[in-house]
């Protein structure tokens, strides 16, 4: 090929004076020619504008003396022409059009405009949030393959599908991953999804202008899913508004998917006859990734940014970012654009000062067991000598249990060292700490509290 | 062609065609011309360097319009040196005489068949917004002196035009310090454009007192920009801009306020005695003592330190480039500055006390 686009160029340039071939044609190059459609490509603009202008016909003449079969000449912009590489998928429209009415229509791949921009359609739903992208780990399991129950029968079992867990750990991506799967599906379903504030505000409106159309449209649906649920709190009409098209949709066996940062009863004013509808379903938590899931999650993410990352910057990023996903996928983007704007691999940033000392609290904190210690006593109302103590009453025994767990997980302790804080065996700790992570399993309410916990070790 | 036109206003629409042209040393010799049309009651001057082109409207009387091209620096320092009045153009194949009083000359040019047709731009695919004229001349003056002119890396030679929460923001970054400025508070499509720095300052450049307004326009290669009688139009970058928002600290803990004028003052006099260390002077917040200083590293020259008082709530130290410094300072607004320390190896922040919408990051020097 390289070989006959040489011979395009000789014969162009027999026929254009030896400047204007230096100044327009020196980077006129091959790209590439697909079922006829061929594609060249030229520095910029003004001089694209050239090759389609005054040069077109010294052009085509030239093609077609040349061996080329071609139907379509496009032109289009790349800076690094130098070495002519399809980077970017190239738009070409499917029309044949044949040789002697050569078309001027020209396709650009740039992506400067991004017109396509998260298009999010009349159903609230954006097609990038998939199970495909989602990252199964033990934090969330539960909560995906409820999803799948869901998705293959929707209306049928986990109705309503209630998750919750704190900000930044994926209710949002799960969610509307259901959605789009549904739709996937079964694309004749009315899906819709909205955030609570959505709902509200919707209503209100209604509410003003007198519309009628609020009930139709949420009563309508076959699938709703509702984000944010907890900013219902203190919005009664709305929440009235809500149980009513709760009852109205679940009689019809119509899925309801709901994700909220707490569970209903810990929301603040909420009538309860929605709370303990909403309890119906199973409510499965999302709690915060384990390392390994952490990995999985920024190989992920990193990939679909079509980025080059290394494990190493890779557990260096999971080892420090713990609170929430957004945060990790916060500091992976960061790594990245220092790494681009630098001009260095992401790894030789691991050890940048910028990166470990800037603002997003990367560092794990660290935090002594005495000061593990007196926050576990404080979330309780307990003091500190209590948990050191011996009494067996169950609230303080739970809450030095609690503190074992923790010294295990948060400080890596080993069952003796925590022993010898606690001035207790380690086979002791050893049952404590699996009973808390017995317990875990079950008690929703042990989970919401070890999350605080948590969140307050890393955060306060 | 035979046209008459005021000396004064062919003169500085000669002088800035004349600087968008290309050299004479370089490439295709029409490239240096700028081309002159005649029409009716308007004569149009363009001129192009394959990068961008520049078109200049004058108001004439044509009595026989035409076209022709001539060398631009020569043509725009003829006219520059005439007197005050009318001028008669007229041509004779690819010859244009240039009459004005008594003075006279024939300047050999180039037919016009030969100048590069431009590029259009079809409005209904681009990007159009208006912005007032010194609006823009503050906005891109204070973004562009981040940028980069290191060719190696072309996505930094320009200034980044981009959307974010319904907003266009400029920024602009040479990997060492980040310019950041909300440019048009709404607008209704999504942008991500890089102009080449070269270009906006030739906008700024042309800008002058009796103009309102700029119009421009952007699609998915060029950006142009109309203003009075003047079109600039430019090609885009073609790089991926690095995602700078992630480089910014969003809640720097040590926010200092400072006197501008005073914090510039302060910097020039320890710069001098920066001069062997390339530059790094050491900012440093005390908060015992409730004073901002600004010192030079020892050297051969000896020492230097001086201190402001300031309200500070954290010590903290950072050593910087003294020449990013001064750039940022004397880009942000008079008055007051802000000045966010996190760390000695965490990025300084600076923003305007007045208002939020410009954002200034100096990385700081490894000491």
């Amino acid at each position: 090929m390289p070989n006959e686009w040489q011979s395009v160029l000789d014969e162009i340039k027999n026929n254009v004076s030896e400047m204007a071939y230096e100044a327009y044609f020196a980077r006129f190059n091959f790209v590439s020619n697909n079922d006829g459609i061929l594609i060249t490509s030229v520095p910029n603009v003004f001089i694209k504008a050239q090759i389609e202008g005054k040069y077109h016909s010294a052009i085509i003449d030239a093609l077609n003396s040349s061996n080329y079969k071609y139907k379509e000449f496009i032109v289009i912009i790349d800076n690094n022409n130098n070495k002519p590489t399809v980077k970017r998928a190239v738009e070409i429209s499917p029309d044949n059009t044949p040789i002697s009415t050569f078309p001027k229509k020209v396709t650009t791949m740039a992506s400067m405009l991004d017109k396509k921009r998260l298009s999010v359609d009349g159903n609230g739903l954006n097609p990038k949030f998939r199970l495909s992208n989602y990252v199964v780990g033990s934090n969330n399991d539960l909560a995906v393959s409820a999803a799948h129950a869901v998705i293959e029968n929707p209306g049928m079992r986990y109705n309503p599908y209630f998750i919750y867990g704190g900000p930044g750990l994926g209710k949002t991506h799960l969610i509307q991953a259901i959605g789009n799967e549904i739709l996937e599906h079964n694309p004749n379903m009315n899906v819709l999804y909205v955030t609570i504030e959505q709902f509200y505000h919707e209503f209100v409106e209604a509410m003003r202008k007198k519309l009628d159309g609020f009930a139709d449209k949420y009563r309508k649906v076959d699938v709703l899913i509702i984000d944010d649920f907890q900013f219902i709190a203190n919005k009664e009409k709305s929440q009235d508004e809500f149980f009513h098209t709760f009852n109205e949709l679940q009689q019809h066996d119509k899925q309801i998917i709901v994700a909220s940062d707490r569970l209903p009863a810990q929301i603040a004013t909420i009538d309860e006859r929605l709370a303990s509808r909403l309890m119906m379903g199973v409510p499965i938590d999302i709690q915060m990734p384990d390392f390994e899931t952490r990995c999985a999650i920024l190989k992920s993410k990193a990939e679909l940014l079509g980025a080059d990352i290394d494990n190493k910057t890779v557990e260096f990023i999971a080892e420090n970012v713990r609170n929430n996903i957004r945060d990790l996928e916060g500091k992976l983007n960061q790594i990245l654009a220092l790494a681009e704007l630098r001009g260095v691999p992401p790894c030789e940033l691991i050890d940048d000062s910028y990166i470990t000392q800037s603002n997003i609290q990367t560092k794990r904190k660290t935090i002594s067991v005495r000061q593990l210690i007196d926050k576990v006593a404080k979330y309780y109302n307990l003091s500190s000598k209590d948990l050191l103590g011996t009494s067996r009453v169950k609230n303080i025994k739970t809450a030095r249990q609690i503190g074992m767990y923790l010294m295990k997980e948060e400080l890596g302790l080993s069952t003796v060292e925590i022993g010898r804080e606690l001035s207790k065996d380690h086979t002791t700790i050893m049952h404590g700490i699996k009973v808390i992570k017995n317990n875990l399993k079950t008690d929703f309410n042990l989970r919401e509290q070890i999350t605080d916990l948590r969140q307050k070790i890393y955060t306060s | 062609m035979e046209i008459e036109v005021l000396q004064d206003r062919l003169a500085k629409a000669l002088n800035a065609v004349s600087r968008v042209a290309a050299s004479t040393k370089a490439g295709l010799p029409i490239l240096s011309n700028v081309l002159l049309r005649a029409d009716d009651n308007q004569l149009t001057l363009t001129a192009t360097n394959m990068e961008m082109a520049t078109v200049q409207y004058v108001n004439a009387k044509a009595k026989k319009n035409g076209t022709i091209t001539v060398p631009a620096k020569l043509l725009a320092e003829f006219v520059a040196n005439l007197p005050k009045d009318n001028v008669l153009i007229t041509t004779k194949d690819d010859k244009l005489t240039i009459s004005a009083g008594k003075y006279k000359s024939t300047i050999n040019g180039i037919l016009a068949d030969d100048f590069p047709e431009l590029p259009t731009i079809d409005e209904k695919e681009a990007v159009i917004f208006k912005i007032n004229v010194d609006i823009f001349k503050e906005a891109v003056n204070e973004v562009i002196i981040a940028s980069s002119n290191d060719t190696t890396r072309p996505a930094l030679t320009g200034v980044y035009f981009n959307t974010f929460e319904g907003s266009l923001y400029i920024a602009a970054t040479d990997g060492y310090r980040l310019a950041d400025k909300r440019f048009v508070e709404t607008v209704k499509s999504e942008i991500k454009a890089i102009v080449p720095t070269n270009a906006l300052q030739e906008v700024i450049r042309s800008i002058s007192d009796n103009m309102d307004e700029i119009e421009v326009l952007i699609n998915d290669s060029q950006i142009r920009f109309r203003m009075g009688e003047i079109e600039i139009t430019s090609k885009l970058i073609d790089a991926s801009f690095p995602d700078y928002r992630q480089l910014i600290p969003k809640n720097n803990s040590n926010i200092i306020e400072l006197d501008k004028a005073e914090l510039i003052r302060m910097t020039k006099v320890a710069a001098l005695f920066a001069r062997d260390n390339g530059g790094s002077i050491v900012c440093e917040a005390k908060k015992d003592e409730g004073t901002f200083s600004v010192s030079a590293v020892a050297s051969e020259l000896g020492e230097n330190t001086a201190a402001m008082e300031a309200n500070i709530n954290e010590d903290g130290k950072v050593v910087l480039n003294s020449r990013y410094l001064l750039d940022a300072l004397n880009a942000a607004v008079e008055g007051k500055i802000t000045f966010a320390l996190s760390g000695k190896l965490a990025p300084v922040v600076i923003k305007n006390v007045k208002s939020d919408d410009y954002t200034h990051i100096i990385m700081p020097l490894k000491s």
